[in-house]
């Protein structure tokens, strides 16, 4: 009986001593998600001990952000090439249908969800995913892309501003317009989406199109190439240019300002994992990283809108809009599925019928 | 690439092996205007630089115009010039509403009616012929430089006016080697990219290589977009078939016999200073003007018109600043100068050994060589690039800056050949026989007769080929790996995220380095280039 109380007693003592380190490990444990994965992937990473990045942004930007990166996590030597959207898309699905696993992770707003839709993005949920605005599960959205109308002050006096995306439409500001190409994957198509979403009302919808179709202005492939003439005076009106461009802009004095009462229309920048990553744990990595505060950080310090919740940052929408504005998020399932398919969809009969 | 035109499907899927992409290309209501804006674009370019190159040419070599260090060497500066600059440029002028041009009438003239505009086909023509100048410059320099002078004394003797003996006699001698020039700037003219899309797309003038575009840019298709792209080797194998035609009977032409001779200058009087001036204004609107207005919006914080007219009192440095900065741009330059060194002296070694075959031997087919020589013209540089990433991407040299030299051999190689040929016809073949009859084989003859004699082209085509690899941005921009920068792309992602006061900053800088290298090399290795 004695030995069976002793036995007792130290099993209890046992116990209790386990669950006690037991809690005492839970409560030294990293409370924050991130902190937890970029312990494990850090470790896997280096042994990877390589990063390759596509991107469309600015090669001073995806240097400066690989090199924050790199500092942060030594042992991973990072590499990068910068395209167009199009080159993007043409060079990832070549060397992916030729079996190469050149690159790792692609940096973009409209190339990753083309990739996705022909198979070749591995499918990665963030562990960050209740810090984010928008939210993808299969990419992590690192920075968002918002859009802005935007005006030439020296063309347009505020009494003659257009009230909304809507009333861009109107046939006074025929020739005044520079519209982007609405049936590539680019900005104008992502707009499209998101108020056709928001309007849920398809005659207005198509009216809107139509508008903007009879203002017979040429269409342009190139957002930032738009903002330059309209900076130069060729336009007054953008339609869209890009908050982090405007921002720029107005911080050199170039004469241009932001139309406050039409709402920026918010969309994803991916960071989309190629399906053959040859190193996909650093490529989770960088992503893991960037949508983290100090990520977020290193994004605002080169002018780049965060994704965060609540990151306040010189592109973000409280920062350049009146409080209480409200983003225009796009929802479309098909359009976030396969942009393509949904411009051909909704988009062409429309503007090329 | 061929293979992708016959196949359909989506992206990374080859879902079928039929004709729908020619199918869908040839039923497009598109089509025939396209092709009609591609071709009176293509021509009308290919008219004005080869025209005007011929003149320059016979300017330079024939004449006794004034000031002839600056004559000599105003004609090829503007050839250093990246043909995306000279568009920027240009539509800096010409823009209707915010261009210097209109905007100078307007506030001094009060002329408020737009009267240039960058936008339209004439405004087209007039960049992209003003960049075909220097090949049609450098195809006719050689063969104005190598005339036998008893054909125009003959018309002199004759009672023959200067003017009319440049008409009848010296000018159609010089036909082959114009057609060549014309033939290869009307190729150029078709695949064109940054002057269609910067000044047709906003004009709404769509030329045919815009669908081509559209096909890679909006629908990610290879197989429409090559599709599309054989309308453009139609095109290319109707002009090859003209040119062929044309100079089918070449050996009338040869200029260069077995007799010796003199170049002969021609005094050609009070019209001196106008030849000069003539030279000079190309040398303005070729180069001069373009630059200067680089030069000042690389220096302000932005362009518009007012600002632009403060200049220099709102003078910035911070363009170049950043260019300085950029991660790639001394790697990049590199890379840049060692490939077009090295593209330019493989390249024009391949095409003379080539041209030889086909005009000096009696290799059977040896003229199908000319036509797959050629054939890279007719490819949009966007697809031919893609083409070549598809060849090179299973094999160890992707990736690496072997790709892109391959790139630019593959590329450049028709110019090359081109050039050759055209001077090799000019070359009578009385030369040649008088080798093979004393028993020489054709080693002998080609690097002892015929080499020396194409000497002043084949420093033309270096040269030429050199300048064009070193501002190359549509070939390499796919075969560009990570790691292995290459200039010219280096420059132009200023251009592609809108910057284009930092893009001019950079074409300024490259620029003056180009201008010190061929100078250098004129006067202090007194390297002479095609003159």
């Amino acid at each position: 009986m004695k030995k069976r109380t002793l036995l007792a007693v130290v099993v209890s003592i046992f116990s209790v001593t386990v669950a006690l380190g037991s809690v005492a490990l839970a409560a030294s444990a990293p409370s924050d998600p991130f902190t937890k994965v970029s312990g494990e992937l850090y470790a896997k990473a280096k042994q990877e001990g390589a990063l390759t990045v596509y991107s469309v942004w600015d090669v001073e930007h995806i240097v400066a952000i690989l090199g924050a990166f790199s500092k942060r996590y030594p042992g991973i030597k990072t590499n990068y090439w910068q395209g167009r959207n199009p080159e993007i898309i043409t060079r990832v699905m070549t060397e992916f249908q030729a079996g190469r696993d050149s690159v790792d992770a692609i940096l973009s707003d409209n190339a990753p969800p083309v990739i996705r839709a022909a198979g070749a993005i591995m499918a990665y949920e963030t562990v960050q995913k209740a810090s984010l605005i928008l939210h993808d599960p299969t990419m992590p959205v690192v920075s968002l892309q918002i859009q802005a109308l935007v005006y030439n002050t020296k063309k347009l006096k505020p009494a003659d501003l257009p009230k909304s995306w809507e009333d861009v439409a109107n046939p006074k500001y025929k020739g005044n317009v520079a519209l982007d190409d609405p049936m590539r994957a680019g900005p104008l198509s992502t707009q499209l989406a998101a108020l056709k979403g928001l309007w849920k009302d398809d005659a207005r919808w198509t009216r809107f199109v139509k508008g903007l179709k009879a203002l017979g202005v040429p269409v342009h492939k190139s957002t930032s190439a738009m903002m330059r003439l309209v900076i130069a005076g060729e336009y007054a009106l953008a339609m869209p240019a890009l908050l982090h461009d405007v921002v720029n802009e107005m911080g050199k004095g170039t004469p241009v300002n932001l139309v406050k009462t039409a709402s920026p229309i918010v969309f994803a920048r991916y960071a989309g994992i190629y399906a053959k990553a040859a190193h996909p744990n650093a490529a989770k990595l960088l992503a893991e990283w960037l949508i983290s505060t100090e990520g977020q950080a290193t994004l605002d310090s080169i002018g780049r809108e965060a994704s965060r919740k609540g990151f306040q940052s010189k592109t973000s929408i409280g920062h350049a809009y009146p409080a209480g504005t409200q983003p225009i998020p796009v929802h479309d399932k098909l359009f976030l599925e396969d942009p393509k398919k949904w411009l051909d969809t909704n988009v062409k009969p429309l503007w090329e019928g | 690439m061929l293979f992708r035109s016959f196949t359909t499907g989506r992206l990374g899927t080859i879902v079928a092996f039929n004709v729908q992409n020619y199918i869908r290309v040839f039923t497009d209501p598109e089509i025939l205007p396209m092709i009609n804006n591609s071709i009176l674009y293509a021509a009308g370019s290919a008219a004005l630089g080869t025209g005007v190159g011929a003149m320059l040419a016979w300017i330079v070599a024939r004449t006794n115009t004034p000031g002839r260090v600056l004559v000599e060497l105003m004609p090829l500066y503007p050839i250093l010039m990246p043909p995306i600059m000279k568009n920027i440029a240009w539509i800096l002028l010409l823009a209707p509403k915010s261009g210097i041009l209109n905007g100078f009438l307007r506030e001094n003239f009060g002329i408020q009616q737009l009267v240039f505009n960058a936008f339209t086909l004439p405004a087209m023509v007039w960049v992209f012929g003003l960049a075909c100048v220097p090949l049609g410059y450098l195809f006719l320099l050689p063969v104005f430089l190598s005339f036998d002078p008893s054909l125009e004394e003959s018309a002199y003797i004759s009672g023959s006016k200067p003017m009319r003996t440049m008409l009848r006699i010296t000018f159609p001698l010089a036909f082959p080697a114009f057609l060549s020039a014309f033939v290869l700037n009307f190729l150029r003219g078709l695949r064109s990219f940054e002057t269609p899309v910067l000044q047709g797309s906003p004009g709404g003038i769509n030329v045919f290589v815009a669908k081509v575009y559209d096909s890679m840019s909006v629908e990610y298709n290879p197989g429409i977009a090559t599709a599309y792209s054989t309308v453009l080797i139609i095109l290319s194998v109707l002009a090859l078939l003209f040119y062929v035609r044309a100079t089918r009977f070449s050996e009338r032409y040869a200029t260069i016999t077995g007799k010796g001779y003199r170049v002969k200058v021609i005094d050609i009087g009070k019209w001196k200073y106008a030849t000069f001036l003539a030279v000079f204004a190309y040398f303005l609107v070729g180069i001069a003007i373009p630059f200067v207005v680089l030069i000042v919006v690389s220096l302000i914080p932005y362009y518009d018109y007012e600002t632009f007219m403060m200049f220099p009192a709102n003078i910035d440095l911070s363009n170049y600043h950043r260019v300085l900065n950029h991660p790639s741009f001394v790697s990049g330059l590199y890379n840049s100068l060692f490939l077009s060194v090295t593209i330019a002296l493989v390249t024009v070694l391949a095409g003379i050994i080539m041209a030889f075959t086909i005009y000096r031997t009696k290799v059977y087919g040896s003229k199908v060589f000319e036509f797959i020589g050629t054939m890279p013209l007719a490819f949009p540089p966007l697809v031919l690039s893609l083409g070549l990433v598809i060849a090179v991407i299973g094999t160890p040299l992707y990736n690496t800056l072997w790709a892109l030299g391959l790139g630019l051999f593959v590329a450049y190689f028709p110019y090359a050949l081109r050039n050759a040929s055209g001077a090799i016809v000019n070359i009578h073949k009385e030369l040649d026989e008088a080798a093979w009859v004393h028993g020489a084989r054709w080693r002998h003859v080609f690097f002892q007769v015929t080499l020396p004699l194409l000497k002043p082209t084949v420093t033309g085509a270096l040269f030429y080929i050199f300048i064009e690899a070193i501002r190359n941005i549509d070939v390499a921009v796919l075969l560009v790996a990570p790691g292995n920068e290459y200039g010219p792309v280096t420059l132009f992602e200023y251009f592609r995220v809108g910057q284009w006061a930092e893009a001019a900053a950079g074409g300024v800088i490259y620029l003056i380095i180009l201008i010190l290298a061929v100078s250098i090399a004129k006067f202090v290795f007194k390297i002479k280039f095609s003159l």
